[in-house]
């Protein structure tokens, strides 16, 4: 163990060197505690109809509601406090996010290190499916996905990983190809060494580092498409608000001056996923030798 | 190189054939049209009728032929809603994308490359670092939300800006085109803003990349040593060596530009093909949303031909079919 | 309640700035929808047959109240059971000059069944069973029975030129033949001269039109689908008019001076419809094990549903004011509405006390589902009914999804409880009731749109009566009462009625809002 403290230690104090990807680190990590304690940080459970007013409906930020507490945010067309509501829509969208990017990132990875392990018609036919697909842009895949599939977490999530999957078998493909031509897998793959135990134990390591910087870079597209799909209307059903949702919804009021209601949700979206990428940015940098001074 | 190019050609056919399966299949699983293009309260007979219609009680492979044969004589079929050639519909509202989608990339890409090369150049002034962030936000904000902000801010607060629509158009050629008038110049201001703002942060951030590699290089410290002007550098070293790779992605990203107009089209309301697929798919017009992705599709696997083709030209090693 | 919305017109008619960048020989419009093709007959929808009527005309007209008016038939009378004789107007010419007889309407009639689209106009001929020309201005058409209502199907039955259309009447050529405008030559007051699908249909003056010359040289019917977009086109001055103002921007609209902003009442009424099947799917206790019956087949639940909703909230917050309470299936003043049916009370104790009395005092669980993005406010008053449900205990999970899922899961008898909004487009009560308050039978044509499986003998009775009533005074009795009935069981709820909003530039145009919500440039006049 004490083996691995050493670099990650190295790579921390690295880290702790860019101040500003200090923050942005902090702040992705407030927004993932406050998404997962939302039912116990929110004022209200904006989805309990039994709380909800319509009297409260659409006031602005600073307003006392029937419920006897300060709606900070305002509230929104059906008397929901806005802040709850964007703390249960991060944790929605957060909880996607990450599914899809898990999701695709086992898919994407297998795939490109099974090309880069097989070789041959097998490795030529995955790498020219993904590589098309990398050149079709992922927002066009998954509306026309999710168009198919119908709403529903399920289905979007199904949507993202379809439109990301590539992104990381690409990725592990250029690291495992890399490795996989080196004599020390010859070597390894000689000796009576099962093929699992050399994808597991010198394949897969090493395409570690490459798949992290994708899958951060991943996890916000994922949230920002996401939202972009729901705001579109094909995302999610209205019930199940993630922070897309509820800028969608409140969309048709900035017109009429009642920006609160699309402008709040959309700033905690902006401040995550610039967040994300900012902390990817640095880590990718980091893992980049050429960057290296 | 004939042998190559054979190769790849026919392997985009083989591209298309299969997509036109997985689209046709996809598209046909979901939902029932008949479902949405009828009344809720229809009756029973009408509603057997329109199934007739539409040739939806056709087995699905019939269906396919019927569409195949009328694709190879170059008809999409018609859409349930207008019954009128897709083709024709498209065709009607493409001219509204194509300026929507080049006024934004050309205009990103001098932009962005003009303020990549200034951030590649002076990498600490506060400018580029201005510039920089500039770029990180265009790269992460979703673009429904730049558009969002923009028609609040100019068209709602301000109201500098009209919020949507098209504006005035001339005709030239028997297309109507915006950007020919005033006031439809106007209309394609914020859209194109918006559009762009993805494109310009990826300009600035290749242009900048790329100055800043080549100021390095030996190239540079001999035009220097020449006395060559900072100006005459610039101009004739790093414009020429950094062009190659913004053309390549320029063209790459014309199709994706093509898709994000989706999303830009729906919160301007602008009468494009985007507004087009997003309005047949709420109404499952399968004809037209058949015939959009095929034509995406089609786009797509030109422009990687074409990509291909030209690497082959300039990189003999591909040719051999080294691989991928 | 008529008269408010004649007051509502009076208040466009203010004095006036002159308007901006249009000129005054143009009208151009801001819609929200538009025709599906210039083929009047090609589809059933609204927004096409309004498009339709600025070129055609009908031989029925439907005036702004929806009651039936001569248009280019002067009279109609029974003949015998199964046998209307039309007299038709003379001297009305094409807008290529012919004369309108006799035979066009045979052939626009005749023509219907062959190129209708999906969405299908054959709803307007159903009951014909052949067209029997008497002379150029005299038809008789034979119906299947007696057929009480046909001039009401009439209203959107338009009439083509049976000369310029004769080449184009296959599904074929349809299409072509009248969007090149070829075939678009009618009787009405504009003239065709484009038309962009999902774009401007631009049009022109019919001076020669019989019910003389209408105001505007050009009429441009821009469609701006997006509510929004199309309220930034007014205020630039990009159009005159438009249609649709949503509720969300009608406040802010009322104070601005430079905005003259129309209401009119919808014949859209939002209703609640509760399942009265022994089984119904989607009702459960509060601790989801299977109740011992379908609750709403409870009288005294559905009264307390009915108690438990506050209308006033409903319009005043919800649609911000723009609708009314309702408390029947059918505007006030329409053929069939009841006048003696009791205003509903909100009273949530009562509501309990009822719930308590059936044998639910925990209440129970219950999937509302409704329509978010069909009619104004459609998925923000499904939610406020989840919140006034779960307050008198009955636990509201509420859904409100598109309409494209939500109509066909409706069709397949899916929802326990669910909410859409219909509208009397004939404005008469047989298209109402007969759709929905019948039990389900096709042998006799109605309750084809009973998703409820509500049966009621008495009102079955009632209805089946009255769709063979010539006598129209008689008719009007029967079906009051049969709604008085099918309210009273309370299987249907009637929430709020809808409103409709039209803006114009402030001063500059003056018209009578429609009940039918369609916006028609003849009868619209410059104010002055």
């Amino acid at each position: 163990m004490s083996a691995h403290r050493t670099p990650f230690g190295w790579f921390w104090t690295e880290f702790y060197e860019n101040k500003v990807a200090v923050v942005a680190l902090a702040v992705v990590a407030l927004m993932i505690l406050l998404a997962v304690f939302a039912p116990v940080v929110s004022p209200q459970d904006p989805y309990d109809l039994a709380n909800l007013s319509l009297l409260d409906a659409r006031r602005a930020p600073g307003f006392v509601g029937s419920g006897g507490y300060t709606h900070l945010l305002g509230t929104d067309p059906q008397g929901r406090d806005l802040l709850s509501a964007i703390l249960y829509g991060l944790r929605i969208s957060i909880q996607i996010g990450l599914a899809a990017g898990f999701v695709a990132l086992s898919i994407g990875a297998s795939l490109g290190i099974l090309a880069a392990y097989l070789g041959g018609r097998l490795e030529v036919l995955i790498m020219r499916i993904v590589d098309l697909q990398l050149s079709f842009p992922a927002i066009l895949l998954a509306l026309v996905l999710v168009a198919l599939l119908g709403q529903g977490k399920g289905q979007l999530i199904g949507a993202l990983v379809a439109a990301q999957y590539a992104y990381f078998a690409r990725t592990a493909y250029g690291a495992a190809k890399a490795e996989r031509g080196k004599d020390y897998i010859e070597a390894a793959l000689a000796t009576p060494l099962s093929g699992r135990v050399v994808i597991w134990r010198h394949l897969l390591p090493n395409c570690m580092p490459p798949l992290i910087v994708v899958a951060t870079v991943q996890i916000a597209n994922s949230i920002s498409l996401e939202a972009t799909l729901s705001f579109l209307g094909l995302g999610l059903p209205v019930t199940e608000p993630s922070l897309g949702m509820l800028i969608s919804n409140g969309f048709p009021y900035m017109m009429s001056g009642r920006y609160w209601i699309s402008v709040y949700p959309g700033v905690a979206l902006i401040i995550l996923i610039v967040a994300i990428n900012i902390v990817g940015d640095q880590v990718r940098d980091q893992f980049n030798p050429r960057l290296r001074r | 190189m004939l042998g190559f190019v054979i190769q790849r050609f026919l392997q985009a056919l083989v591209v298309m054939a299969v997509m036109s399966v997985i689209v046709f299949c996809g598209v046909y699983a979901i939902g029932n049209p008949i479902d949405i293009v009828i009344p809720p309260d229809a009756t029973q007979d009408i509603r057997e009728e329109a199934i007739r219609r539409l040739g939806l009680d056709l087995p699905l492979w019939e269906q396919y032929f019927i569409f195949v044969g009328n694709l190879l004589q170059g008809d999409l079929g018609r859409s349930f809603v207008f019954n009128i050639p897709v083709l024709e519909l498209i065709a009607g509202r493409l001219p509204a994308t194509l300026e929507l989608v080049l006024i934004s990339t050309v205009t990103a890409t001098i932009l962005g490359v003009g303020l990549g090369i200034y951030a590649g150049y002076r990498p600490d002034s506060w400018v580029s670092k201005t510039i920089m962030a500039v770029s990180v936000l265009g790269f992460s904000v979703p673009s429904f939300w730049v558009g969002l902000i923009l028609i609040l801010t100019f068209a709602v607060n301000l109201s500098w800006m009209p919020a949507g629509g098209r504006g005035e158009t001339v005709e030239i050629l028997g297309v109507p085109w915006s950007f020919l008038t005033l006031d439809g110049l106007w209309h394609i201001v914020l859209p194109a803003l918006n559009l762009a703002l993805f494109k310009l942060a990826m300009m600035i951030r290749l242009a900048r990349a790329g100055t800043r590699e080549i100021m390095l290089t030996d190239t540079i410290k001999f035009a220097r040593a020449a006395g060559l002007s900072e100006a005459t550098i610039l101009r004739r070293h790093l414009l020429k060596m950094i062009s190659i790779p913004i053309i390549t992605v320029f063209g790459l990203e014309l199709g994706s530009t093509l898709a994000f107009a989706v999303v830009t089209e729906t919160i301007f309301s602008w009468p494009g093909v985007g507004k087009l697929i997003i309005d047949s798919i709420a109404v499952l017009d399968r004809p037209v949303m058949v015939a959009y992705l095929l034509l995406v599709a089609l786009l797509f696997v030109t422009i990687n031909f074409v990509v291909d083709l030209t690497f082959a030209l300039i990189d003999p090693r591909v040719r051999k079919g080294a691989g991928v | 309640m008529i008269k408010s919305k004649k007051i509502l017109a009076s208040l466009a008619v203010a004095l006036g700035m002159t308007a901006g960048a249009a000129s005054a020989e143009t009208l151009t419009m801001g819609v929200r929808g538009g025709p599906e093709s210039m083929d009047p007959h090609f589809s059933a929808l609204g927004p096409h047959a309004e498009a339709a009527k600025h070129i055609f005309d009908t031989l029925v007209w439907s005036g702004t109240d929806l009651q039936i008016e001569p248009g280019l038939a002067t009279s109609w009378t029974p003949v015998d059971d199964d046998t209307w004789e039309f007299k038709l107007r003379e001297g009305v010419k094409f807008h290529d000059g012919s004369n309108f007889t006799a035979e066009d309407v045979k052939f626009s009639i005749e023509r219907i069944p062959v190129v209708s689209g999906p969405t299908t106009t054959t709803i307007y001929v159903r009951r014909v069973a052949g067209v029997e020309i008497v002379d150029d201005y005299t038809l008789h058409i034979h119906t299947d029975g007696k057929a009480a209502t046909l001039p009401n199907d009439f209203i959107r039955l338009f009439i083509v030129s049976s000369e310029a259309a004769a080449d184009y009447s296959t599904p074929e050529t349809a299409a072509e033949g009248f969007n090149s405008g070829a075939a678009t030559i009618g009787t009405g007051p504009y003239k065709y001269v484009s038309w962009e699908p999902k774009g401007d249909l631009v049009l022109s003056r019919n001076d020669d039109y019989w019910r003389g010359k209408g105001a505007w040289e050009t009429v441009i019917r821009k469609e701006i689908p997006n509510d929004s977009s199309r309220l930034a086109a007014l205020k630039a001055g990009q159009v005159d008019v438009i249609n649709y103002v949503s509720s969300v921007d009608y406040l802010a609209l009322e104070r601005d001076a430079s905005i003259d902003a129309l209401r009119g009442d919808s014949v859209y009424i939002m209703n609640l419809q509760l399942d009265q099947r022994a089984k119904t799917p989607l009702v459960r206790a509060k601790d989801g094990s299977e109740l011992a019956e379908n609750p709403f087949r409870d009288l005294r639940v559905r009264k307390a549903i009915d108690h438990a909703i506050d209308r006033e909230t409903m319009v005043d917050i919800v649609l911000e004011g723009l609708g009314k309470p309702a408390n029947q299936m059918m505007p006030p003043g329409f053929f069939g509405s009841n006048g003696d049916i009791p205003t509903p009370e909100y009273n949530p104790a009562k509501a309990k006390e009822l719930l308590a009395d059936a044998g639910y005092p925990d209440g129970f669980e219950v999937d509302l589902y409704c329509t978010a993005d069909r009619l104004p406010g459609d998925g923000a008053i499904c939610q406020g009914l989840g919140q006034m449900f779960t307050q008198v205990g009955i636990k509201t999970n509420v859904n409100a999804i598109s309409k494209t899922v939500y109509f066909p899961a409706q069709a397949r008898l899916e929802y326990s409880m669910f909410m859409n909004g219909w509208g009397t487009l004939t404005g008469e009560a047989s298209y109402t009731l007969g759709g929905l308050a019948h039990s389900n039978n096709p042998d006799v044509k109605l309750g084809a749109f009973n998703r409820i499986e509500y049966k009621n003998d008495d009102v079955d009775t009632l209805l089946q009566a009255g769709a063979k009533m010539l006598d129209a005074d008689e008719r009007r009795a029967t079906y009051e009462q049969a709604m008085a009935k099918v309210m009273a069981d309370k299987a249907y709820i009637s929430i709020v009625q809808l409103q409709t909003v039209w803006g114009a530039k402030a001063g500059t145009l003056s018209f009578a809002p429609r009940f039918d919500e369609d916006t028609l440039a003849f009868f619209i006049k410059p104010a002055s």
